[in-house]
């Protein structure tokens, strides 16, 4: 399994929901990741604001900060390489990365009736 | 049968909160108290909790988070807790280890995600509760007595420590959503520590001072049964400000004591069974150590003050409050807030400029920010024109969650869902929900005047500080901002859209804190525009002893507020 880390900006929480607004992209990301990592895989995701540990003893993402600004973030390592910066991973990154199913990383499709009174 | 309040012969819990109405003598009396224990020779801690506090002006020195011994008065150590300071702090703490470390840009993004409204409230809660569990003060203090801020924000600080403990306790996914406080995970013990100590009726006593009027009474009754509930019951009730029979001819004293009468026949509910004891007013402002001293001795009555013979045909006519009205209905600013310290009327104000500005045909909206605000008294004098409502901050986390999720829920399936809520039960949600709220209120100025009424000078400096942080961080936020948001802080410095009406009463410590409050709107780019004193004796006749002192007193405060004001100032009398 590959080992797969996502260096973020300085948040609140992983969802965001205490910043101005609500970024549907972390609420996406928050439940891949947790889909992810129950089902044992590993992938970390580390915030500026409560893991400044992490940032300050991985060189390959102090070293990234300091050459290319704060944009860079959020930063995608696998397996200690950087494979995507200034946007968070898509699920199709991670289904390809993980071999995991794109299905199960989102939500699961749902059966919807719709009816239609117009027609 | 009430009795005086005596704390010098009274075996005293070392935890004393005095808590209460803005205005109903808190800071006078905590002051009061602290000075009788110190003189008995027992060590005692004077902390003030209010972002706004006073103290300062009781004891005429300069005070800050660090103790200071008070000369007249051996044994009394003095601070006050600053939010922003113990921000700074806690800031400091969390990013120092990693200067140097870190390159620069990261360290400054990660002080400007701690120097958000959350980051401040849970550094001032923490310093908060560290008093309570720090046994280095728990054992050099004999007493540490806590001056709090009006009720709705002291209603939240003491009901954190529970709010915290209980995330702490059900939240299943570790460090996501401490927010700010994830620097602070060791704390769990302490919060617990904090919620047995407030519990404790050998450690901890609840002073809700009062006066005898209603308003001050019902939000009493509100603070007892809340803070009753979590677990806080050992409870006085101290009336403040009670008259003394003079004379029936006076018809302004005689106002004063049937309002007294009446508002102590309706005794709430929850006020009943709370040993009660009474104070007098006293006809002298309570600064300097001789006055505090003053308040608890016994020849301390009406009769013993030699009137300092005021002047009572010196009725100088000052600008009444349609000045005010016609000037807003003229400039025609559409965002239109009355701000000031607690009990000094800001809502009957608010009130009478929504129904002047009514009357000429204007939709007004009124509503208040003040948690502990008082609805019905914005709606009596009601017209087609005006409507109202209240930000309460439970109701607009409820709504501001009910939102996030139903946004969310068709990416996520159940098991993120739960994660999300999760996230949402964080205490610091309230922050932004209240905001989201307020830039929401604001907003309707589009379609409206909207006269808003604050709650007390600290908890609205917060708010004010929370929409400069929300509004530097939008600028590094990927997500959908509301344009309410985004165009707040813009409307409330634009002087043409906004008029922010400084109301005070005409004594001390009402004054300092507008001056105060001025100062620090203006360093937020916002400058008030109207002062109104309310409440006024100066123009009322009366014979009474204690008002005539109290009246004459004021026309030195009258002139200074025309100063502060350049002169845009309007004087509200006094009326049953």
């Amino acid at each position: 399994m590959k080992s797969i880390q996502i260096f973020e900006p300085a948040m609140c929480c992983a969802t965001g929901v205490c910043g101005p607004g609500v970024n549907p992209e972390l609420i996406r990301i928050t439940g891949a990741v947790g889909n992810l990592q129950r089902q044992g895989y590993p992938i970390n995701r580390y915030n500026l604001a409560n893991d400044p540990a992490v940032f300050a003893e991985t060189k390959t993402i102090h070293d990234l900060l300091e050459s290319k600004g704060m944009e860079v973030l959020p930063a995608t390592f696998v397996d200690g390489q950087l494979v995507k910066e200034g946007t968070y991973p898509t699920n199709q990154d991670l289904a390809k990365w993980t071999s995991v199913p794109l299905d199960e990383l989102s939500k699961k499709p749902q059966f919807r009736i719709t009816l239609n009174v117009n027609n | 049968m009430t009795h005086l309040f005596h704390p010098q012969n009274m075996d005293l819990t070392p935890f004393l909160f005095f808590t209460g109405k803005g205005g109903v003598g808190k800071t006078s009396i905590a002051c009061a108290t602290a000075t009788a224990l110190a003189d008995k020779g027992e060590k005692v801690l004077l902390i003030s909790t209010d972002p706004a506090s006073n103290l300062q002006d009781v004891f005429g020195i300069h005070l800050t988070m660090a103790y200071k011994e008070i000369a007249e008065v051996p044994n009394l150590f003095v601070s006050n807790l600053d939010p922003e300071a113990a921000a700074a702090d806690y800031r400091e703490k969390i990013v120092g280890p990693y200067r140097g470390k870190l390159p620069e840009v990261a360290v400054k993004q990660m002080e400007e995600q701690l120097s958000g409204s959350c980051t401040v409230e849970i550094a001032a809660f923490n310093t908060f509760s560290s008093m309570l569990t720090d046994q280095s003060i728990t054992q050099t203090f004999d007493h540490v007595i806590f001056d709090t801020a009006p009720t709705g924000h002291t209603l939240r600080l003491l009901q954190l420590p529970t709010a915290w403990s209980g995330f702490f306790k059900t939240n299943t996914h570790g460090t996501s959503c401490l927010g700010p406080l994830a620097g602070l995970s060791d704390k769990k013990k302490q919060y617990e520590e904090t919620v047995q100590a407030l519990a404790d009726r050998k450690r901890t006593t609840l002073m809700l001072v009062t006066r005898p009027d209603i308003s001050a009474l019902s939000e009493a009754a509100r603070a007892s049964k809340e803070l009753r509930n979590i677990g806080i019951e050992n409870q006085y009730l101290l009336v403040n400000g009670r008259m003394k029979e003079f004379s029936k001819a006076d018809s302004l004293a005689s106002a004063f004591i049937k309002r007294e009468q009446q508002a102590l026949a309706h005794l709430p509910i929850e006020l009943k069974n709370i040993p009660a004891f009474d104070l007098f007013l006293a006809p002298f402002n309570m600064t300097g150590v001789m006055n505090i001293r003053r308040l608890f001795s016994t020849e301390n009555s009406s009769e013993a003050v030699q009137t300092s013979h005021t002047d009572q045909n010196k009725i100088v006519q000052y600008p009444k409050l349609n000045v005010v009205i016609d000037q807003l209905l003229k400039q025609k600013q559409r965002v239109i807030f009355t701000m000031g310290k607690g009990g000094v009327g800001k809502t009957t104000i608010a009130r009478r400029i929504a129904v002047g500005l009514a009357a000429h045909g204007n939709k007004v909206h009124v509503t208040t920010t003040d948690p502990a605000g008082h609805l019905d008294e914005l709606i009596s004098g009601e017209n087609g024109n005006i409507t109202v409502s209240q930000i309460d901050p439970k109701k607009e986390v409820e709504r501001y969650r009910l939102e996030v999720i139903n946004q969310s829920k068709d990416q996520l399936d159940s098991e993120g869902l739960a994660y999300l809520e999760e996230d949402l039960r964080s205490p610091c949600t309230e922050e932004i929900a209240v905001f989201r709220a307020f830039a929401d209120v604001v907003e309707r100025a589009d379609d409206e005047i909207v006269v808003i009424d604050t709650a007390p000078s600290g908890h609205t400096l917060l708010l004010l500080d929370a929409a400069e942080a929300y509004h530097r961080e939008i600028a590094h936020t990927a997500g959908e901002i509301p344009a309410s948001v985004r165009n707040l802080l813009p409307r409330l410095r634009n002087s043409d859209q906004t008029a922010v009406i400084i109301v005070t009463l005409a004594e001390t410590t009402p004054v300092f804190e507008s001056e105060r409050l001025a100062t620090d709107l203006k360093r937020a780019g916002i400058t008030p525009k109207w002062w109104v004193v309310n409440q006024s004796l100066a123009a009322a006749k009366t014979i009474h002893p204690v008002l005539q002192v109290r009246a004459a007193n004021e026309h030195a405060w009258i002139e200074r507020v025309a100063i502060d004001s350049e002169d845009h100032m309007a004087v509200v009398p006094w009326h049953e």
